[in-house]
């Protein structure tokens, strides 16, 4: 099974960075889950959450917390954001780091079979390939 | 040059541009050009292996060869089965490029049109990407906000030239130009709307100019015409892009480091050898039935038991191996593998040209030319005659060579070496400077920026 993480992100835009980081990772092929204040409100509190989030990554789930005062049990990440990165960025940094601890495969998006068959004319039309 | 630093760096890529018409004996005049080498420094830069739009940007821009990037052209195979050759795009990029690595350092960074960038990623900064993108309907810009912004301010944004396949030569030429000024105009809208540490750019019009028109303008390609009406198109572009080139190198402004790139360089193509037909007339490659007329090799019903080798074409040629074990009904025993590789080396190698005398072919491994072999490589590289001439890979021809390309109007080959022009403010004046080598790039970007240059980079900085 692969391997899930509880990833708790500080800073001003730890919000904007978690959904996009929750996008990224479903767009990878991964499962995520934003654990925000509202959050731990419907799970009953800081300890259940921080139960939940050692359920989730320890079933392959990646935990994204942006909720203070929570101790999740597990394999945990503390990130701290830069305020000067855009969201988008911030995530990107974020999928590298999990990428270097072997958490995650970042395979890319691949072309469609339609686009794959046009460029390949589109390149053979250029003589780079058959 | 320790210490060295740059407040700002530019880098202009000029994707197959010729030390021949920048610093060579048919130089033309270009006046920004060759002021930027007078006051700094220039040299032949040598490209990877194989010499080739991808993966040579990506080398150049990583500080990595080939086999550590796992990517050895535009199509790889994604693994040993006999389908599924895929495009290797930005996906198959695993490693950081010097945009990703300064971004992390907190500097701005403006990408356009550098070859595998889609799909995009983000950047600290902004990023366009190259004509691998499917069409102008995909996302490839990062942010999103930025296509719209950039299709305002340039009309469309064009990914690359339609319709290169023509005889329609003068059409096609308006078109390249067109190509060389739109991507000028989106670098002069990104470089004066952005506030930038690092900008670097392509432009790909130099490798079509060059493979359209390479006859028309070479005296010595062997389709020449004197007094064609093309034979000063060459001329004619290369100013026309130094000219905007001057305009981006006073928009940088006097304090802004500036490189001048190219990936490869090019050469007038000779014709096209058949490999595919010369390893079935040589007993490497069998077919379960004749090829009714010309045929891509990918079209045939290959006779897989009765086949040791088969190969790919375009600029160079790849040979795969047909291996026991490895490939689904490969039939070379693996520990006879290394014994049929030098057998097969060895015979491309003694390969005569149409006169009769030897081509000078190099067949090469990959573990000889690679720090590491990742992904699925071939089992070698050849280049044909030193790349006069291209790869067939197509079948049913009379013989082993061509002098028609089965594709279409092609008359250039790429060449080994192109172009570094670099003028980091410490007034070199004009040094021109041997041996340097693609993936010294990358280390001497991130120098000239004050950023650790990562150990893994395989190339030196440069001055």
């Amino acid at each position: 099974m692969e391997k899930g993480a509880t990833i708790c992100l500080r800073g001003t835009e730890a919000g904007a960075t978690a959904q996009a980081l929750a996008f990224r990772l479903i767009e990878l092929g991964r499962n995520a889950e934003r654990i925000d204040e509202d959050m731990i409100k419907r799970l009953g509190g800081v300890k259940r959450a921080a139960f939940v989030c050692g359920l989730l990554s320890r079933n392959g789930v990646f935990a994204v917390v942006t909720a203070p005062d929570i101790r999740p049990e597990g394999n945990v990440l503390e990130m701290e954001v830069d305020e000067h990165d855009t969201p988008d960025f911030a995530a990107e940094k974020i999928l590298d780091e999990l990428a270097e601890r072997d958490l995650l495969r970042m395979d890319g998006v691949q072309y469609t079979p339609e686009e794959e068959e046009a460029i390949r004319k589109r390149l053979a039309d250029l003589g780079y390939v058959e | 040059m320790a210490g060295r630093k740059a407040k700002r760096i530019l880098v202009v890529g000029l994707d197959c541009a010729a030390p021949r018409f920048v610093f060579g004996p048919d130089r033309f005049d270009l006046p920004n050009l060759q002021r930027l080498a007078a006051k700094g420094c220039w040299g032949r830069l040598r490209s990877c292996d194989p010499p080739i739009t991808v993966p040579a940007w990506a080398c150049m821009t990583s500080g990595k060869d080939p086999g550590v990037l796992g990517c050895y052209g535009f199509r790889n195979r994604r693994d040993y089965s006999y389908e599924g050759m895929v495009t290797a795009n930005a996906s198959s990029i695993r490693a950081k490029r010097v945009w990703d690595i300064l971004s992390r350092k907190g500097r701005k960074v403006v990408v356009l049109g550098v070859p595998q960038t889609y799909p995009v990623r983000p950047v600290n900064g902004w990023l366009v990407a190259d004509f691998l993108t499917p069409d102008t309907r995909a996302d490839y810009t990062y942010p999103k906000t930025l296509k719209d912004e950039l299709e305002q301010a340039v009309g469309s944004y064009l990914l690359d030239v339609k319709d290169f396949r023509t005889n329609e030569k003068a059409a096609l030429r308006d078109r390249i130009f067109a190509l060389m000024h739109n991507r000028f105009d989106a670098a002069r809208f990104l470089m004066a709307d952005k506030p930038w540490d690092f900008f670097m750019m392509v432009e790909m019009g130099v490798d079509r100019l060059h493979h359209a028109f390479w006859k028309y303008c070479d005296p010595r390609h062997p389709k020449f015409e004197p007094g064609n009406p093309y034979a000063q198109v060459f001329r004619d572009y290369y100013q026309a892009l130094d000219a905007r080139l001057g305009e981006l190198l006073a928009l940088a402004g006097d304090e802004t480091a500036v490189m001048v790139v190219s990936d490869h360089g090019a050469k007038a193509m000779q014709g096209g050898i058949c490999i595919n037909q010369w390893l079935i007339e040589n007993g490497w490659l069998g077919l379960a039935e004749p090829p009714n007329g010309r045929t891509r090799i990918e079209d045939c019903r290959i006779d897989w038991p009765h086949t040791r080798a088969w190969a790919s074409g375009g600029y160079y040629g790849r040979v795969f191996l047909n291996v026991e074990g490895r490939e689904p009904q490969g039939v070379i025993p693996a520990a006879e593998y290394d014994v049929c590789l030098n057998e097969l080396i060895a015979a491309i190698e003694a390969m005569p040209g149409p006169d009769g005398r030897l081509l000078g072919n190099r067949a090469l491994r990959p573990r000889d030319l690679y720090r590491e072999v990742n992904g699925v490589p071939p089992d070698l590289f050849v280049y044909f005659g030193g790349l006069d001439w291209r790869s067939v890979g197509a079948v049913g021809f009379d013989g082993i060579y061509t002098f028609e390309n089965d594709t279409g109007p092609d008359d250039a080959n790429h060449d080994f070496d192109g172009i570094f022009i670099m003028d980091d403010g410490t007034g070199r004046k004009g040094e021109e400077l041997k041996g340097l080598q693609l993936m010294d790039v990358a280390p001497t970007i991130l120098e000239l920026s004050g950023v650790a240059v990562p150990e893994d980079m395989q190339g030196k900085v440069i001055g």
